[in-house]
């Protein structure tokens, strides 16, 4: 019964759609609640899906799933103050697209069969289009037209890519169901050319929605133009819905034993995005586009963890959830400054250490965080990548981690530091509330608190998650 | 019936080539009309497909019914209500094109020898069509500006997907996954609907992604 983790949000969302605002913000905070609740029953199995075959609950897809649930609970109160305050265009829209798109996101993280993920993450596309244009400007349709386009060709060519891997079970005359738990019980018998060509459309389709560059193209202008509780989400959970797919796949090859094949091909993207995010984050003007280039960098982060494998797939799994936390919380902190100076140009704020203390905390706080200082979660991430890529002996390719690491902070924090105490001397055109401060501040907080203590439960859970690409806290 | 899937084959390519030519935006629909008839006839035509079930038959229907008539009908529908017929500017000349459509022939011929695959029933000409309109569809969808233009890239690359399931569908036709391809034409469909419902034309002067230059780094 865990699919109506899905069906939940989908009902909901349907009369949220027709129900004024007031309601609706009931609604998607009750459905907010239950999802999390339903959640964490299936987290410890007392609910497992009741659609074998094409559903299942695989260790990394209740971790993306409790990941999700959990964020959007926060995102959601964060939400409904945001639009108390704030004269939100269409908000009942808002509402139901941001639970269909939590279904359709819980529908990510639980599918087994090939197409079914496929289906789901064609349609994390479609209904977080709708929160993208939701302020109709100019630039929103923009934005929406390049999200739509970009993401639909990248879904094209990870259709292309189930072919290949049905192809590499079909050419050898194997007939299983074509998911991948079953999927990979035969995984040794597949046909390795065309499952190495699958795995490569799958990582360019699947990774054009994670971000992956040079595929990034939609996600600044996306990020920006959202409304800033769409963008936590898009960033927070859409990209790890993502992540899931390619991670499922290369899953699938490692089990097929050509795993050195598919990490390499994650190494190389990983990299490539984190440097291509530092490039793109030096001279960056809107503060809204500086996190999403930072959540390009993150990608690449996990893409270079799981790649190097060993230790660092565990650092990797442990960065997937903080940087969801600690980026969630960021672009809801940037909601505020948005409301505070109206623009989201960087030379248009400054002085929030003054003008806005306690969003200027957060924001601090938030990138002292996803720059990866203690007691933040990042730090210890980031450390267990680093090491375990030399526990691997991939010396080079860790210097250039590295290096990119530096450049991403030299490079934000010379921006943050403008934003926090450069002049202004302009009104503050909505105050700060608690409401649109809590939120980010439990986020924050809950990394922090899993930095210090991970419960055993969720550390077993990651260990059996990485186990199957031969993942683990020894390397 | 070798010779006959060849011919649809060759006409496919035509229609390739002549679609990277055609500067007039009604008729580059009706080619992808024409296209995609012939896309969805491919099927029925290839050896291995012979003993078409009822369900693979109700499919082909849906199939020629969705690419041949729905999606060109709703873009024609589009153009006529956002009233633009006048000749589109390309970043690449429609001469260039056509030698880059020529180009990709050539170029699939040679991965296609070079993968050296074992594609059931010898159907060579079937992958080179297939990796030829996912490419030109991709080089369309790159090379022009209109917004509707890049729509139809997106049909032709998704034509050329198609093509694609069905050198690959062998044993695998029993279980229903090329026809997954049909929600690929859902994506077209709300493209196509953005573009009218969301004034795309009203918005700026024409449907015209150039315009749509505000947002870079």
């Amino acid at each position: 019964m865990l699919e109506f983790t899905c069906l939940i949000p989908l009902f909901t969302g349907i009369i949220a759609m027709f129900m004024p605002a007031r309601l609706g913000r009931i609604i998607l905070l009750v459905t907010a609640v239950l999802h999390l609740q339903l959640t964490v029953l299936g987290w410890f199995g007392k609910v497992t899906p009741s659609l074998p075959g094409y559903f299942a609950a695989p260790p990394d897809g209740l971790l993306v799933l409790l990941v999700t649930s959990f964020i959007f609970l926060f995102i959601s109160v964060y939400a409904v103050f945001y639009m108390r305050e704030t004269e939100m265009a269409s908000e009942p829209h808002y509402i139901g697209a941001t639970l269909f798109f939590l279904a359709s996101m819980s529908m990510v993280a639980l599918a087994d069969h090939l197409v079914v993920l496929w289906i789901a993450i064609e349609a994390t596309t479609l209904m977080s289009a709708p929160l993208i244009f939701l302020t109709r400007s100019k630039s929103a349709l923009e934005a929406t037209w390049k999200y739509v386009l970009i993401c639909s060709v990248g879904i094209a060519l990870a259709l292309l890519g189930c072919f290949f891997i049905v192809m590499a079970m079909a050419s050898n005359h194997l007939d299983v169901g074509i998911t991948f738990s079953s999927l990979g019980q035969v995984a040794e018998q597949l046909d390795p050319v065309w499952l190495k060509a699958g795995f490569i459309f799958l990582v360019i389709g699947y990774g054009t929605k994670m971000g992956l560059a040079p595929m990034h193209t939609w996600l600044p202008d996306a990020h920006s133009e959202a409304p800033s509780p769409a963008s936590a989400l898009l960033s927070g959970a859409l990209l790890n819905c993502a992540f899931l797919g390619i991670y499922r796949s290369h899953q699938l090859l490692y089990q097929a034993g050509l795993g050195d094949f598919s990490s390499r091909i994650l190494i190389g993207f990983g990299l490539l995005s984190m440097l291509v995010a530092a490039i793109f984050m030096y001279n960056q003007t809107g503060y809204k586009r500086l996190l999403a280039y930072s959540s390009i960098e993150n990608m690449g982060v996990i893409a270079f963890g799981i790649g190097i494998g060993g230790l660092a797939t565990y650092g990797a799994m442990l960065h997937l959830i903080h940087h969801s936390l600690i980026k969630s919380a960021l672009f809801l902190s940037s909601g505020n400054i948005l409301l505070g100076y109206g623009s989201k140009l960087i030379n248009k704020t400054g002085n929030m250490a003054k003008l806005l203390p306690k969003t200027f905390a957060l924001f601090m706080a938030g990138f002292a965080g996803i720059s990866g200082f203690p007691p933040f979660g990042i730090f210890v991430s980031e450390l267990l990548i680093i090491i375990g890529a030399f526990q691997q002996g991939n010396t080079i390719s860790v210097t250039i981690f590295i290096f990119a690491l530096i450049l991403v902070f030299a490079g934000a924090a010379r921006l943050v530091m403008r934003m926090c105490f450069g002049r202004n001397d302009e009104e503050i055109l909505v105050p700060e509330s608690y409401g649109r401060l809590l939120p980010p501040l439990g986020l924050l907080l809950s990394s922090v608190l899993l930095c210090v203590w991970l419960p055993d439960t969720l550390y077993e859970k990651i260990l059996s998650a990485i186990a199957t690409i031969g993942g683990g806290i020894h390397g | 019936m070798i010779v006959l899937s060849d011919f649809l084959l060759s006409l496919t390519l035509l229609s390739v080539l002549l679609s990277l030519a055609s500067n007039r935006l009604m008729a580059l629909v009706k080619i992808m009309a024409f296209q995609g008839i012939v896309v969805s006839l491919i099927p029925l035509v290839l050896e291995q497909h012979q003993d078409l079930a009822m369900g693979s038959i109700l499919m082909l229907q849906v199939m020629i019914l969705i690419k041949g008539f729905l999606i060109p009908g709703f873009i024609y529908m589009a153009l006529t209500k956002i009233k633009i017929k006048r000749e589109i500017e390309p970043i690449i000349g429609y001469h260039a094109s056509v030698f880059a459509g020529l180009f990709f022939i050539l170029l699939s011929a040679f991965i296609t020898d070079r993968l050296d695959i074992s594609l059931p029933g010898g159907q060579v000409l079937l992958m080179i069509t297939a990796i030829t309109t996912l490419a030109a569809g991709l080089f369309l969808l790159m090379s022009r500006r209109k917004a509707i233009t890049q729509v139809i890239g997106y049909l032709m690359m998704e034509n050329g997907i198609y093509l694609f399931g069905t050198a690959l569908a062998k044993e695998t036709h029993t279980q229903y996954l090329v026809e997954f391809g049909v929600l690929l034409d859902l994506l077209v469909g709300i493209m196509v609907m953005g573009i009218v419902l969301h004034n795309i034309n009203s918005t700026f002067d024409d449907v015209d992604t150039a315009l749509l230059g505000q947002l870079k780094d």
